[in-house]
């Protein structure tokens, strides 16, 4: 805990909504003027996370995330730094993933929604949903949502993002594919989700940086990298997690192989839509934990 | 449409008309269908074959394959034929589709979106890479993946491709404009034939911009180059008419891509290195100097 705490007044002080996300950790932009602000992103990760099998072991997981959001909000107290993100008022919808070969964990939904009653959120005001959004009545009435999801390569975005996972609140997933899936960042800026998503955790326990065949997932290109990363600022989180994935795919292959076709969603999600900050060069990472070939 | 399930094999011969049909499949001949679906056995090298043949069209594949179904649809897919195989005890199952699609160089054109992989001697051509193996023939491109891998599984994955290659009479042409390329330099793995600049930006990232008119009537293949001159990647694209060429050869200039043209087809240079690199591509492509 390196860093001073935040108060919630500075969260929510520059910008609105998902524009506000890219700030948070903007300390440095607010105070001398002449900076761009940044954004903060915790990446932390632990090695007995997962077992042998593979399989994730839901109390370290549990764990992560609330060191993460500690981290994240700069407090050093879990509990105060979900206090920082909802209150109990919220109404929280949990973007998850349900692609069958790499979801988002179930312990991982389970110990977001156990954070949040923790908050004081009703159980009913809470909801985990990914293809059936637009019409869970949660989801519906949602004040806040929470977006996690694994990453990994996409045939057609070149990654499965923070980004991305929003897509099934839209009504035609094609109108999003052209140019690489540029267009994704727009989706935040539906009035059902600007300014609502209040946390990120890209899950990198097993990523997966390359993509064959007509299901896009062979145990090859999965590794046990037993990591969370967590923003408010999803361009920030993603940008973050494409650089590991890039820098994986170097050391698998023995040369440069960029993600193909190029993530740029992640870089027009800034740079078009305002939606957070892609440039490394502003992106506050803080690690923490388990550093071994971190790839970042 | 949604997507079919065939019950059983001894049912596929009543059904297949009606899901022809209600496929909308053209005009491919019920005998060829019916004898790809009949001839791949139930049980291939101790893998069995297990709940319905399912069938997906053009919409409802995208509940099948998700982010993946864009590559098939570029080729013009007409559906996909899927059985999955259970393996003895502590096996992985095995998922085989077969994709039919518009044309056999449409089918070929899918094969080269993905070259990595061992050569293996199934179908018109095949692959064979951590238990995913593709071939493609005829109007087909084949798919045999295992959800785990073991020897065992390695060889069932092989010999249901082996099978289900058989199982498809048909024989289909490489698309001629694969044999355009200039010999010299090319890297024969790396040559893809397409339609579209999504695919394209699979390889060579051009944006969002379509300045070379792509479209389903339009056929291109690009292939990667090392030459001692340097290195590139050479695009022969074939327009139906000589005024769409045209058009294309004028927003490539646009867009700053080096092309040369000579009637209706189009020759393009992307990613040279160094800047000069292409140039001898561009005159052994379409001439001139």
């Amino acid at each position: 805990m390196g860093n001073s705490k935040l108060s919630r007044r500075d969260f929510f002080s520059v910008g609105t909504g998902a524009a506000a996300a890219g700030l948070l950790g903007g300390r440095a932009g607010a105070e001398e003027g002449q900076k761009q602000p940044t954004s903060r992103v915790v990446l932390i990760r632990k090695s007995e996370v997962l077992d042998d099998e593979g399989k994730t072991d839901p109390k370290i997981l549990h764990r992560m995330l609330n060191e993460g959001v500690a981290e994240l909000l700069g407090e050093t107290d879990a509990a105060a730094a979900w206090r920082q993100l909802f209150s109990p008022s919220d109404v929280v919808g949990i973007k998850s993933n349900v692609w069958p070969r790499l979801p988002t964990p179930a312990a991982l939904e389970e110990a977001l929604q156990f954070e949040l009653e923790r908050v004081g959120v009703a159980p009913e005001n809470i909801a985990v949903d990914d293809r059936n959004v637009k019409s869970n009545p949660v989801f519906r009435r949602a004040t806040a949502f929470v977006n996690t999801r694994p990453l990994r390569t996409h045939d057609w975005s070149g990654l499965g993002t923070c980004i991305k996972n929003l897509i099934t609140f839209t009504e035609r997933y094609p109108d999003y594919h052209g140019d690489a899936c540029a267009p994704l960042g727009s989706i935040w800026l539906r009035p059902e989700i600007k300014g609502k998503v209040r946390l990120n955790v890209l899950v990198m326990l097993t990523p997966q940086f390359h993509s064959t065949g007509p299901h896009s997932f062979s145990q090859e290109f999965v590794w046990p990298y037993g990591g969370l990363i967590l923003g408010v600022d999803p361009v920030a989180v993603d940008a973050t997690g494409a650089r590991i994935i890039e820098a994986k795919r170097k050391l698998y292959f023995g040369y440069d192989r960029p993600i193909s076709p190029p993530p740029h969603h992640i870089q027009v999600a800034d740079t078009q839509y305002g939606i957070g900050i892609s440039d490394p060069e502003r992106i506050e990472l803080v690690r923490l934990g388990w550093m071994e070939d971190a790839l970042i | 449409m949604t997507h079919f399930r065939l019950r059983t094999q001894s049912c596929l011969c009543c059904l297949l008309p009606m899901v022809l049909t209600a496929c909308g499949a053209g005009p491919r001949p019920a005998a060829e269908d019916e004898s790809v679906y009949l001839s791949i056995p139930v049980e291939v090298a101790g893998w069995h074959g297990t709940g319905d043949w399912e069938v997906y069209d053009t919409d409802t594949i995208y509940d099948y394959i998700d982010g993946h179904a864009e590559v098939y649809m570029a080729y013009g897919l007409r559906r996909c034929l899927s059985r999955r195989y259970a393996g003895p005890e502590g096996e992985p199952d095995i998922v085989l589709d077969l994709f039919e699609q518009a044309s056999p160089a449409d089918a070929f054109g899918v094969f080269t979106h993905d070259r990595d992989g061992d050569d293996v001697d199934i179908g018109q051509g095949g692959l064979f890479r951590q238990g995913w193996l593709s071939f493609w023939k005829g109007h087909w491109f084949g798919s045999v993946y295992a959800e785990g891998e073991s020897e065992a599984s390695r060889e069932a994955v092989l010999a249901l491709g082996r099978a289900a290659a058989a199982a498809i009479s048909e024989i289909g042409e490489v698309p001629p404009l694969v044999a355009e390329l200039p010999e010299e330099g090319l890297d024969p793995r790396s040559v893809r034939f397409l339609h579209t600049q999504e695919i394209l930006n699979g390889v060579v990232y051009l944006g969002y911009e379509n300045a070379l008119r792509f479209g389903p009537e339009v056929d291109a293949v690009v292939g990667r180059y090392q030459r001692p001159d340097g290195g590139a990647w050479l695009l022969l694209v074939d327009y139906p008419d000589e005024a769409a060429a045209k058009k294309a050869e004028g927003g490539a200039i646009e867009a700053g891509i080096a092309v040369r043209r000579k009637g209706s087809r189009l020759a393009a240079v992307l990613a040279p290195e160094p800047q000069a690199a292409g140039d001898g591509l561009l005159a052994d492509a379409v001439g001139g100097e």
